[in-house]
């Protein structure tokens, strides 16, 4: 059974045909997809760099990160490469994510909590899933960013939202 | 620093000026010749580093050798184009992230603005 609730804001995009999202108090910036250096000998799922602000900010190709589909057909890309980049800040180092559609997250979605039952639709696993939400009749899964980024390889830290005293993360990423 | 900038393929990279000992041109130097994964140079077995396959990229119809020389080793690496040397700070060079990478040895520790692209620094204390 679907609960409604008045979410947290979340930054959602796509990812392939997925609907995915991230909390937004890890996102710093959404630009469109700048050009983004191959980098011999990276990880397959890092599409490359770019420079941001002078740093060398490496850019995550969820499509190519084949654990996170259970189904792979769920990240078929269209053809066309995704057309903006979400800039995150993630303890101590910054990252990109590729996605495609991306917009605001908020208010009223339904909660179909988390499991093999919710997310096996959506074609991603449900180990980096923190929650499945839907939006007009679209499905929108709540990344775990714990997890997500832990498994590609980011160091582990605390987002700096989650860092100040007293203060929790409001999307629970 | 002062860098050469090379082109392999499509892909457009700066080698440390310092590590490379000399540029060979097959077609000039006719000590020069390949076998296997090595490169034979003056009687010298060298191991030959394949960046274009490491980058995906075809080998051009008429590469040149750079003979990239370190404490430990002497390499071969193939490129498409030798350009230029630039004095670039090092300062405006971005250290990229080791967690980018599939194994410990890397092959660029760093990127840089050189116009329309960024530009790859190779990493010589990584392949040499």
């Amino acid at each position: 059974m679907s609960d409604v609730t008045t979410g947290p804001r979340l930054i959602g995009f796509r990812v392939g045909s997925a609907g995915a999202a991230l909390p937004i108090g890890i996102v710093r910036e959404v630009t469109e997809r700048p050009r983004v250096v191959r980098v011999p000998g990276s990880h397959e799922f890092v599409s490359g760099v770019v420079l941001h602000g002078g740093v060398a900010l490496p850019v995550y190709d969820l499509r190519r990160f084949e654990p996170l589909w259970s189904r792979p057909d769920a990240c078929a890309p269209p053809g066309a490469d995704a057309g903006h980049l979400i800039v995150c800040d993630w303890g101590e180092v910054a990252l990109g994510v590729l996605g495609d559609r991306v917009d605001l997250v908020e208010e009223a979605v339904a909660d179909e909590g988390r499991g093999e039952s919710a997310t096996a639709p959506y074609g991603m696993s449900e180990a980096y899933v923190k929650r499945v939400l839907r939006r007009d009749g679209e499905a929108i899964v709540l990344l775990d960013t714990d997890r997500l980024f832990a498994s590609l390889g980011v160091p582990a830290a605390q987002p700096r939202a989650r860092r100040r005293d007293g203060e929790d993360d409001p999307a629970g990423g | 620093m002062k860098l050469l900038m090379v082109s392999v393929g499509e892909g457009r990279y700066a080698v440390p000026a310092d590590a490379v000992a000399q540029i060979v041109d097959p077609a000039l130097e006719s000590d020069f010749h390949l076998e296997d994964a090595e490169a034979v140079y003056r009687g010298e077995r060298l191991p030959l580093l394949d960046l274009h396959e490491a980058a995906g990229e075809r080998r051009g119809p008429s590469p040149v050798y750079l003979l990239l020389e370190g404490a430990r080793r002497r390499v071969v690496i193939a490129v498409d184009g030798a350009e230029a040397i630039r004095e670039v700070p090092a300062g405006d060079i971005a250290p990229l992230p080791a967690f980018i990478f599939a194994r410990p040895r890397r092959s660029f520790r760093g990127v840089f603005s050189d116009g329309r692209d960024p530009r790859l620094v190779l990493d010589e204390e990584g392949i040499l």
